[in-house]
C-alpha cells in the first residue's frame, strides 16, 4: 500500500454541489434531487481511494463530477492543481486521456456494433498513439495485458461473458495510458470468482503502470482489500473518511457502524442478532434536516435534526461528521484487526494455491480464459 | 465436527436427523436439450426439513434457479425435461403429479420468492388486493376477511404504516418494501417450504440483513422448511444450517454449514472462499479460481471442475468422482477428498 506523502494531490474536489432536475415549467414542477452535497476531497497520487455507500447515495455522481462527465451545479475539481471546469480544449483532451472509467456493466458502455479490436483502438487513435499496423499490435499487447487473447480482437461484444467483458472496458480504459482510473462499482455485477481475478487484475495494473485508482463500491469487504482510505458517503454527503484499516476497527461515525455491523457474519459461528439500521434512505428530494442521518441514527439527540455536523478533524488522516462521535465512538467495536488464524480452510488455501502456482509454473499453460469465449 | 445438540430429553427445537424432511430431492437431473450428451442439471440430491434452511450456493449459470423453478412446476416443459429423479413433498413425488394438482400446492403448501420482486408482483394491482388474491384462492374465505389477512401479513413482515401501503401499488414501494411485500404474499398461506431465490442479491447490505433478520424470525415462529438460493457465502454464513455447494449444474460438496465453513474439503468450496476478499485486514492477493464455468457445449466429461482445479491430473479429465463420506452429513464429490491427506503425498 501506498504511504501517505505530503505531495499535492492528483484530484481534488472543492465544495462540488450537483443538483438534477427542479426546473419549474408553467404546468410541471419536477423535484430537485440533490445527488451531491458539498463534497470536498483530495486523491493522492497512487493511492487507491474507495467511496461507499447505499445506493442512490451519490457515487456514481461523485465519480462522473470527478471526471467531468457531467457539469457541477457548484464547486470545482482540480486535476494537478488546474480547474477542470474551465479547461481550454487542448487540456480537455489531455485530462480525456489522463482520467479514465471503467462501468459496473461493461456491456452497456461497450458499442455492440463494433469489434472488441475496434473498441480499443478508438482511444489509440483518437489521441494519435499510434498509426497503421502498430495500432493493431498496440491493441494486442492491451488484450494481453488484461489477460485475454490478441485473437478476441475480432470479434463482438456479445460473445463474451461478464467478467470478459470487464477485461475488454479495463483495456480500453487502459489504452490512453491513464494516470488515473475510476471504477464505477466494477466488480459489483461479478461472481465471486470471477471478482477475484478482475480485483487482482486491477492491483496487477496499478501496480505496473503507477496508477491512481478510486473505487466507487458497496462491498465493504472488497473495499476492505482494496483501498487505502475510505469515503463513506451518506445522501449525497461525505459524513467520514479515513484510512482504510482504522475505519473498519474503529469506525466513528454511526452510519458507518451501522454498515459495518449489517455485513453478514462471515462466519456461522459468529452469528448474532445485530442491532439493524431501520427503514430506507430517505429521498435526496427532501432532505432531512440537520445531520442527514438523524432519521436512522440510533444516537440522535434533539440538537442533530437543527444542526447540520460539519466534516471535523479527528486526527489519524480521519475525518467525521457528526455532533456526538467523541461519545460515540468509544463505545462501539469494529471489525478485528485479525482473522489469520490457522484453520483447516487456511491450511487447504495453501494446498490450493501451491498447486495452482505449480501449475502457472508449467510451460503449457493453457489460456485462462479457455472455457469463456464461446463463439 | 460440532453440531448444536438437541437436549438429552429431545424439548429443544430438534436438530435430531429422525425428523422427516419436508422435501428431498433424489437423483434429479434436468436437459433443454433433447439427446444432449450432457444434462444441465445432473444427479442432484437434498434435503431439507421443518424449520431449517438449506442454502444452494454457487456462481451464476450452475441450474440454482432452474432447479427451483422445476421444484415450483414452474419451468416449461417443453424445452425443459427431467431426466431422472424424485422429488418427495411430504411423501408425495412432485415430478409425478398431475399439474392441477401442483397449481393447489403453488402459493399454498410451497411457495416462491425471487430477486426481483416485480418478477411476482403485478404493477396494476395494490398490494393489498395481490396478497389478497393469493390467500383467496387457495383458502374459502370472504374479500374482507382476505383483506383483513393480508393486513396482518403487511404488519408481521414490518412494513411501516401497513394500512395505507395496503392501497400502495409495488412502484411506490422502494425495494426493500417490495422485498417485504412478496415475501407476506408468499407466506399468506403458511407454506411448509418457503424457496428463496436470492432474494436479497438486489438490496443494500442494511436492508439485506433486515430482511434476514425478517426471515429468520419468520422461520422461527412458523418452522417453514426453507431453501435459500444465492451466490453469497455471507448470506450462507449468516442463514443457513445446512449447505449445498453446486457447480456446473453439480452439487460437489454438502453439509452443516459448520462444516462447509470449518472443514471445507471440495476445491471449489475452497478456491470459492479464497476468492472473496476477508473483512479483516489486507492478507496479500486473493486466490482465485483460474477461467469460467464451461459452457454445456463443452462440459467435461469427468469432474466438471477439472479444468479450473489446480490439483486435476487425468482421471479428474476422465473419470466422475465418487462423493465421499465424511460423516454427519458432509461429503464431497473430488477423487482427492480428504483434501490434505491425500495431497501430502502429492506435494
Ligand atoms: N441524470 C439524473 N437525473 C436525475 N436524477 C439523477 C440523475 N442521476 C442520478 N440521479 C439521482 O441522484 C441520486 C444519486 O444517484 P447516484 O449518483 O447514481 O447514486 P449511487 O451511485 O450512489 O447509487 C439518486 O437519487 C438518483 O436517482
Ligand atoms: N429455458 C431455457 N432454455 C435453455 N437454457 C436455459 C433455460 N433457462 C435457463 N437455461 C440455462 O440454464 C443454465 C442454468 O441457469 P440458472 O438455473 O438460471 O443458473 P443460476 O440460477 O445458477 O444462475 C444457464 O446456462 C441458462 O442459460
Ligand atoms: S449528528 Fe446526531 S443524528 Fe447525526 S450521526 Fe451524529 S448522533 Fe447521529
Ligand atoms: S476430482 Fe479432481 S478435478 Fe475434480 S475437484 Fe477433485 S481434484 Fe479437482
Ligand atoms: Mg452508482
Ligand atoms: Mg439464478
Amino acid at each position: 500500500m501506498s504511504a501517505a506523502t505530503a505531495e499535492a494531490p492528483i484530484l481534488e474536489a472543492r465544495g462540488l454541489v450537483k443538483r438534477f432536475g427542479g426546473r419549474r415549467g408553467l404546468f410541471e414542477s419536477s423535484p430537485t434531487v440533490h445527488a451531491v452535497n458539498d463534497v470536498s476531497l483530495q486523491i493522492r497520487r497512487g493511492e487507491t481511494f474507495a467511496i461507499v455507500g447505499e445506493s442512490g447515495c451519490g457515487k456514481s455522481t461523485l465519480g462522473r463530477l470527478l471526471l467531468r462527465l457531467i457539469e457541477p451545479s457548484e464547486g470545482d475539481v482540480l486535476y494537478e492543481g488546474q480547474s477542470i471546469t474551465s479547461l481550454p480544449s487542448r487540456d480537455m483532451r489531455r485530462l480525456r486521456r489522463d482520467l479514465q472509467i471503467i462501468f459496473q456493466d461493461p456491456f452497456a458502455s461497450l458499442n455492440p456494433r463494433m469489434t472488441v479490436g475496434d473498441i480499443i483502438a478508438e482511444p489509440i487513435r483518437l489521441h494519435g498513439l499510434a498509426r497503421g499496423a502498430a495500432v493493431r499490435a498496440r491493441v494486442s499487447e492491451l488484450l494481453g495485458i488484461v489477460g485475454l487473447r490478441p485473437e478476441y480482437a475480432d470479434r463482438y461484444p456479445h460473445e463474451f461473458s461478464g467478467g470478459q467483458r470487464q477485461r475488454i472496458g479495463i483495456a480500453r480504459a487502459l489504452a490512453g495510458e491513464p494516470k488515473l482510473i475510476i471504477g464505477d462499482e466494477p466488480v459489483s455485477a461479478l461472481d465471486v470468482s470471477i471478482q477475484a481475478q478482475v480485483i487482482n487484475l486491477l492491483e496487477d495494473l496499478k501496480e505496473r503502470f503507477g496508477l491512481t485508482l478510486v473505487i466507487v463500491a458497496h462491498d465493504l469487504a472488497v473495499i476492505r482489500h482494496m483501498s487505502d482510505r475510505v469515503a463513506v458517503m451518506y445522501l449525497g454527503e461525505i459524513v467520514e473518511m479515513s484510512p482504510v484499516d482504522p475505519l473498519y476497527e474503529k469506525p466513528l461515525h454511526p452510519y458507518t457502524q451501522a454498515l459495518l455491523r449489517a455485513i453478514p457474519a462471515p462466519d456461522p459461528k459468529d452469528r448474532v442478532a445485530p442491532q439493524l439500521l431501520q427503514g430506507d434512505v430517505p429521498n435526496p428530494t427532501d432532505l432531512p434536516t440537520g445531520c442527514r442521518f438523524h432519521t436512522r441514527c440510533p444516537h440522535v439527540q434533539p440538537r442533530c435534526a437543527q444542526e447540520h455536523p460539519a466534516l471535523e478533524d479527528a486526527g489519524g488522516g480521519r475525518l467525521v461528521a457528526c455532533h456526538f462521535w467523541r461519545e460515540i465512538g468509544e463505545a462501539e467495536p469494529g471489525i478485528g484487526a485479525d482473522d489469520s488464524a490457522d484453520t483447516a480452510l487456511s491450511r487447504r488455501l495453501e494446498v490450493y494455491r501451491t498447486f495452482q502456482a505449480r501449475r502457472e509454473a508449467e510451460p503449457s499453460t493453457p489460456d485462462i480464459n479457455q472455457q469463456g469465449g464461446q463463439t | 465436527m460440532s453440531r448444536p445438540q438437541a437436549l438429552d430429553d429431545g424439548t429443544m427445537q430438534s436438530v435430531s436427523p429422525v425428523t422427516a424432511p419436508v422435501l428431498a430431492v433424489k437423483d434429479f437431473s434436468l436437459t433443454f436439450k433433447a439427446g444432449a450428451e450432457t444434462n444441465l442439471v445432473e444427479s442432484v440430491s437434498f434435503s431439507v426439513s421443518p424449520g431449517k434452511t438449506l442454502c444452494i450456493v454457487g456462481e451464476s449459470g450452475c441450474g440454482k434457479s432452474v432447479t427451483s423453478l422445476a421444484l415450483m412446476g414452474l419451468l416449461p416443459s417443453p424445452p425443459a425435461r427431467i431426466v431422472s429423479g424424485t422429488a418427495e413433498f411430504n411423501g408425495r413425488n412432485l415430478f409425478a403429479m398431475p399439474e392441477r394438482a401442483r397449481a393447489d400446492l403453488r402459493g399454498n403448501e410451497m411457495a416462491m420468492i425471487f430477486q426481483e420482486p416485480m418478477t411476482s408482483l403485478n404493477p396494476a394491482f395494490t398490494v393489498g388486493q395481490q396478497i389478497a388474491e393469493g390467500i383467496m384462492r387457495h383458502r374459502d374465505v370472504s374479500k374482507g376477511e382476505a383483506r383483513a389477512e393480508a393486513l396482518k401479513m403487511l404488519e408481521w413482515v414490518r412494513i411501516p404504516a401497513p394500512e395505507k401501503r395496503l392501497d400502495a401499488y409495488p412502484h411506490q414501494l422502494s425495494g426493500g418494501m417490495r422485498q417485504r411485500v412478496m415475501i407476506a404474499m408468499a407466506l399468506a398461506n403458511r407454506p411448509k417450504l418457503l424457496i428463496a431465490d436470492e432474494p436479497t442479491t438486489a438490496l443494500d447490505v442494511t436492508i439485506q440483513a433486515q430482511i434476514l433478520a425478517l426471515v429468520r424470525q419468520i422461520q422461527a415462529e412458523t418452522g417453514t422448511a426453507m431453501i435459500l438460493i444465492t451466490h453469497d457465502l455471507g448470506v450462507v454464513a449468516e442463514v443457513a444450517d445446512d449447505v449445498a455447494v453446486m457447480y456446473a449444474g453439480r452439487i460437489v460438496e454438502s453439509g452443516p454449514v459448520e462444516a462447509i465453513f470449518g472443514d471445507p474439503q471440495h476445491p471449489y468450496t475452497i478456491g470459492l472462499f479464497g476468492s472473496v476478499p476477508s473483512l479483516g485486514r489486507r492478507q496479500g492477493r486473493l486466490a482465485t479460481i483460474k477461467g469460467a464455468v464451461p459452457p454445456l457445449d463443452l462440459m467435461p466429461k469427468g469432474c466438471r471442475f477439472a479444468p479450473r482445479c489446480p490439483l486435476a491430473d487425468s482421471r479428474c479429465h476422465d473419470e466422475v468422482p465418487p462423493t465421499v463420506p465424511f460423516g454427519d452429513g458432509h461429503s464431497a464429490a473430488c477423487w482427492y477428498a480428504p483434501i490434505e491427506q491425500t495431497m501430502e503425498a502429492r506435494q
